[in-house]
């Protein structure tokens, strides 16, 4: 049993910490409105620190770490809302960990961990009862090549992707495909959306794509799939996890300030119990998320602990954003202070790669329901 | 970060687990008594005994006191068992009033009490509750004059759980009239079957039985006085400290019951059910994280403060939402009670509903936990 962080977390930690402090303050609001969503030089200079590699294998520039290396590190992200396509870049680069073929890896990998390549999954298909006007699926095969028509959603910071994770259903079954955002026919378009995630719009309009370029076994399509939501969902929990502990932070040094009634507010047990309600939320999230991820570095079946900590972070993150706001009142509502900015961020993270109500389904599953 | 036992420890874990089902006619009969809620009876002193033999009552306490001198997650492996097999997972002797004795006893005192204990010989009921002095325990009014040979003690005290099998009252009283009122609470050891003394039952919604305790111009001996006098409210909070493992083991054992039912009754298809059951695995889960976590804070000798105010809180909660989502999953066959050929698994639930409510409120409500995270964890202001 050992809940400390080993030395190379605790270095990880403290660097990224600073690094964060020293860059990314304000960075979420000065970029929210931009094209990118991200910044550019900041993607380079985290190339450079070596978090794209975090979890890649040293043959293709990565530090080898472990998924209880990535969670701390996106907790550090969350707590500073650090926009940008890291999650979405990190499993699709490891669902070409694992899956591609040699040439894929070698040709991808090594760039995407110098931070020369950003990648986004583009696997939701729109609900067909919800728009008239999106592209109708096609998939057919010329010389060997497939032709992909189809509209895909939300898939993250597509716009400024290099290559694109698109899933499509062949005679064989549903198959992964690895698009350059270049080909013809492809557009992206960003999604006004509430966490300013970027979740765009992808249409694929007659793009001809390279047999060479299915990931893994065509068929096998929905495992990848599943995989990546996986990562996606223990990513995103630390993300969660990170951004509450900074709400109560910042929670409680208003109710340390803050006087009504002639008393500091965090005197008040109506505030202290929703703090201490807050703190414990927070606290089985994080242990949740912890496990999940020592579970999955350790190749142990993870499927259920992941679910567990994307069930539990997906609510904690709208129950203790919720009162934040309420701790922090008018202040907590008005557009210049950050705590609207977690608010908003926090459904995002909650309902990506999954909801609580979504993972508790799988949760049952896992238990033989 | 490692989730798991150390290889030695998942032996030791195993060499209890075999214990308990070498023994299980032991058990279950003791298991019974207890659930009963009418505390200790012959078989309950028998497995207790039985488990104190192997030292594994007080397994951090040095050899000669009935110890084995090992770490915390020993300490926390035979609760975890215990509590699975016997819904007991220590004695008040082990877990409170023993440490404190070990620290802060007489050499007369640690020679009387800490052996028995640790053979599971004989029991303490705490001494603290009394009309007016719940949550606020300072406010305690129970007198203990010193008359120079010896102790008199007039008052009285509520919600004494085991002083109607214990052989020893772990007693609070007031030896001086002072403000702030805990600097004049001394600590007693006295015997219960002292003259004067008068246990009278009081029965909770849960059918366990509890006491009033009645001092009636006790004379108690000098000796029977706990470390000095007036610091009483101090070794008090220590013991609490002591206590701060806990476990969910009969928790999970009951929620692999519910799952099983849910699984044989074609309830489990009901995506109502699906998630109620996923949630609390969710619950447990997180609750037997923190369970984890603290135990190997005290085995690195880290503090657990709010931690352990933490663990309290969750474990009470956790075990009350889960008796109260069985209710539910059962319908209005879960409202039946043992005996009825209607009840749902004998009617287990129906009992343990009530009987959860108490773990919400012994050893600091779920309310008081949160002004200690609150203050202590999370430094807000005190009111």
């Amino acid at each position: 049993m050992d809940f400390d962080y080993s030395e190379f977390q605790s270095i990880l930690l403290s660097s990224t910490k600073n690094f964060l402090e020293k860059e990314a303050k304000g960075l979420f609001r000065e970029i929210e409105n931009t094209e990118e969503g991200y910044s550019p030089q900041l993607w380079e200079k985290i190339a450079e620190l070596g978090w794209l590699g975090v979890l890649f294998p040293a043959e293709y520039g990565g530090i080898d770490g472990s998924f209880v290396d990535m969670v701390l590190l996106i907790e550090e992200m969350g707590k500073a809302l650090f926009p940008g396509p890291f999650v979405p870049t990190m499993i699709s680069g490891l669902a070409i960990l694992k899956y591609g073929q040699a040439s894929q890896k070698e040709e991808i990998l090594p760039r995407m961990i110098e931070g020369k390549l950003i990648l986004s999954p583009c696997l939701a298909e729109p609900d067909h009862a919800l728009n008239e006007s999106i592209i109708e699926e096609k998939v057919s095969t010329r010389n060997g090549d497939y032709i992909l028509s189809g509209t895909r959603l939300f898939a993250p910071y597509a716009h400024v992707s290099d290559r694109l994770i698109y899933s499509a259903d062949t005679v064989q079954g549903k198959a992964i495909f690895l698009v350059d955002t270049k080909s013809p026919g492809v557009s992206c378009n960003p999604l006004d959306s509430i966490g300013g995630d970027k979740a765009c719009e992808v249409n694929f309009n007659a793009v001809e794509v390279p047999e060479s370029s299915v990931l893994g076994e065509t068929g096998k399509g929905e495992d990848i799939i599943a995989q990546m939501n996986e990562w996606g969902a223990l990513a995103e929990s630390a993300y969660i996890v990170g951004m509450l502990e900074q709400v109560l932070k910042m929670s409680l040094e208003h109710a340390k300030e803050r006087e009504q009634f002639g008393k500091k507010i965090g005197s008040f047990q109506a505030i202290q119990h929703q703090c201490a309600n807050m703190a414990m939320d927070i606290d089985q999230a994080k242990s949740l998320t912890h496990e999940a991820a020592w579970k999955l570095s350790e190749n142990l079946p993870s499927t259920k602990e992941i679910s567990m900590a994307k069930a539990w972070a997906s609510d904690a993150a709208r129950r203790v954003c919720l009162m934040g706001v309420k701790i922090h009142g008018g202040t907590g509502v008005s557009e210049e202070h950050d705590m609207q900015l977690y608010f908003r961020k926090a459904k995002a993270s909650e309902l990506a790669h999954g909801d609580g109500d979504r993972h508790r389904e799988i949760v049952a599953r896992q238990l033989g329901l | 970060m490692d989730f798991r036992f150390s290889p030695e420890e998942e032996k030791f874990k195993e060499e209890v687990r075999t214990f308990f089902e070498r023994e299980a006619e032991c058990v279950s009969a003791a298991k019974e008594e207890w659930d009963s809620g009418l505390g200790y009876g012959p078989n309950c002193w028998n497995i207790l005994q039985k488990i104190g033999g192997k030292g594994w009552l007080c397994p951090t306490w040095p050899k000669k006191y009935g110890g084995l001198a090992l770490s915390y997650m020993y300490r926390y492996i035979i609760m975890e068992q215990m509590q699975y097999y016997l819904n007991i997972y220590s004695t008040v002797g082990a877990g409170m009033a023993g440490p404190v004795i070990l620290s802060h006893g007489s050499e007369e005192q640690k020679d009387q009490f800490l052996l028995p204990i640790a053979r599971g010989e004989i029991e303490f009921a705490l001494g603290y509750s009394e009309p007016q002095a719940g949550s606020d325990l300072a406010a305690l009014m129970i007198r203990a004059e010193d008359r120079g040979d010896h102790f008199l003690i007039n008052g009285s005290k509520l919600f004494n759980t085991r002083a109607h099998y214990a052989q020893y009252h772990w007693l609070g009283a007031r030896t001086e009239l002072t403000e702030p009122k805990y600097k004049g609470i001394s600590l007693f050891i006295v015997d219960l079957k002292t003259p004067g003394i008068t246990i009278s039952p009081i029965w909770t919604v849960g059918k366990t039985r509890t006491n009033e305790v009645f001092y009636d111009n006790v004379k108690v001996p000098k000796e029977a006085l706990v470390g000095q006098k007036n610091r009483g409210f101090y070794y008090i909070l220590e013991a609490l400290d002591y206590e701060r493992i806990s476990t969910v083991s009969g928790i999970e054992r009951d929620f692999m019951e519910i799952l099983e039912y849910v699984k044989k009754t074609g309830k489990g298809k009901d995506p109502v059910i699906r998630q109620k059951i996923a949630n609390l695995a969710i619950e447990i889960e997180s609750a037997r994280l923190l369970a984890l976590r603290v135990a190997w804070m005290l085995n690195n000798e880290k503090i657990p403060n709010y931690e352990a105010g933490m663990l309290k809180l969750l474990v009470s909660e956790t075990e009350q939402n889960f008796v109260n989502t069985s209710m539910q999953i059962f319908g209005p066959y879960g409202q039946i009670r043992k005996g009825s050929k209607w009840a749902q698994l004998n009617g287990k639930y129906e009992r343990n509903y009530r009987d959860s409510l108490e773990s919400l409120v012994t050893r600091g409500t779920s309310e008081i936990m949160r002004n200690v995270i609150a203050t202590r964890g999370l430094g807000l202001p005190r009111g």
